[in-house]
């Protein structure tokens, strides 16, 4: 099971006011507005913690097929930094997902994974083939094992990822 | 009897469906679905709205209907359909 969401900051910056009355109530729990406004940059923990719900939104999504618009529910704890990337986890209600973030200049970036050993396995394709969507959610179909993978793809602005285990 | 309150603040379907139209509009990324916007019409798969940007049509409902959405409500405003009759039902609590 995995996810990832892909940010463009410049496009962001065009597209979102963060900064508008009641929006960051709607989507962020008490904790995550704290984490916010003690942040050195507080645009970037805002998409930080935004991918990071979208990521694990993805999971969700495959795990149940359901399709929801709650963003609030999916409450990131505090991350830790480790290896040029951000760890964390996030819970929705009695689930847990583990996620990585990283970040440059141009993008937030997070991959969302339910057990945490997925990560290892996690690789990302640059030509996609075989890609099948079940009901919205898109897999490949692995030739050689003869079996569905998960696939998760993320488009924003500029940027696209597109990854599998 | 006729209640004349609740005649002049509900609105029928069409005219919430044309307010609906006018708020997305700013967000849609496909111009040809949002033409043939219809009550199926889905906000992120068809409309091609980002899912950031959906925090803003809630908002600007909330602001020009003057309801508030709730958590609960949210959670399902992801298609046409279902926000009309999340609109429709707040309006008529009102």
């Amino acid at each position: 099971m995995i996810g990832n969401d892909i940010v463009d900051l410049a496009v962001a910056e065009v597209e979102s006011n963060w900064r508008r009355k009641g929006y960051l109530d709607k989507i962020f729990t008490m904790k995550e507005q704290l984490l916010i406004s003690k942040a050195c940059n507080p645009e970037i923990m805002v998409w930080m913690l935004w991918s990071r719900k979208e990521a694990c939104y993805k999971i969700f999504n495959r795990q149940t097929h359901i399709r929801i618009f709650n963003p609030i529910q999916f409450e990131c704890s505090e991350m830790v930094f480790e290896n040029k990337a951000f760890f964390g986890t996030v819970q929705f209600k009695e689930k847990v997902y583990y996620t990585k973030t990283e970040i440059n200049e141009e993008v937030v970036y997070s991959v969302a994974v339910f057990m945490k050993s997925d990560f290892s396995k996690i690789k990302e394709l640059r030509k996609p083939k075989m890609l099948l969507k079940i009901d919205g959610i898109p897999n490949r179909y692995d030739v050689k094992l003869d079996v569905l993978m998960p696939v998760s793809i993320s488009h924003h602005g500029r940027f696209i990822r597109i990854i599998s285990i | 009897m006729c209640d004349f309150k609740k005649i002049r603040i509900m609105k029928n379907t069409e005219e919430i469906i044309e307010q609906l139209k006018k708020i997305v509009k700013p967000y849609v990324k496909d111009q040809d679905a949002f033409d043939q916007l219809t009550e199926t019409t889905d906000f992120i798969n068809d409309l091609k709205i980002n899912s950031a940007n959906l925090v803003d049509v809630i908002l600007d409902i909330e602001e020009i209907f003057d309801i508030v959405i709730d958590n609960e409500s949210m959670e399902r405003m992801l298609d046409v359909k279902s926000t009309l009759l999340i609109i429709e039902t707040k309006l008529a609590e009102k």
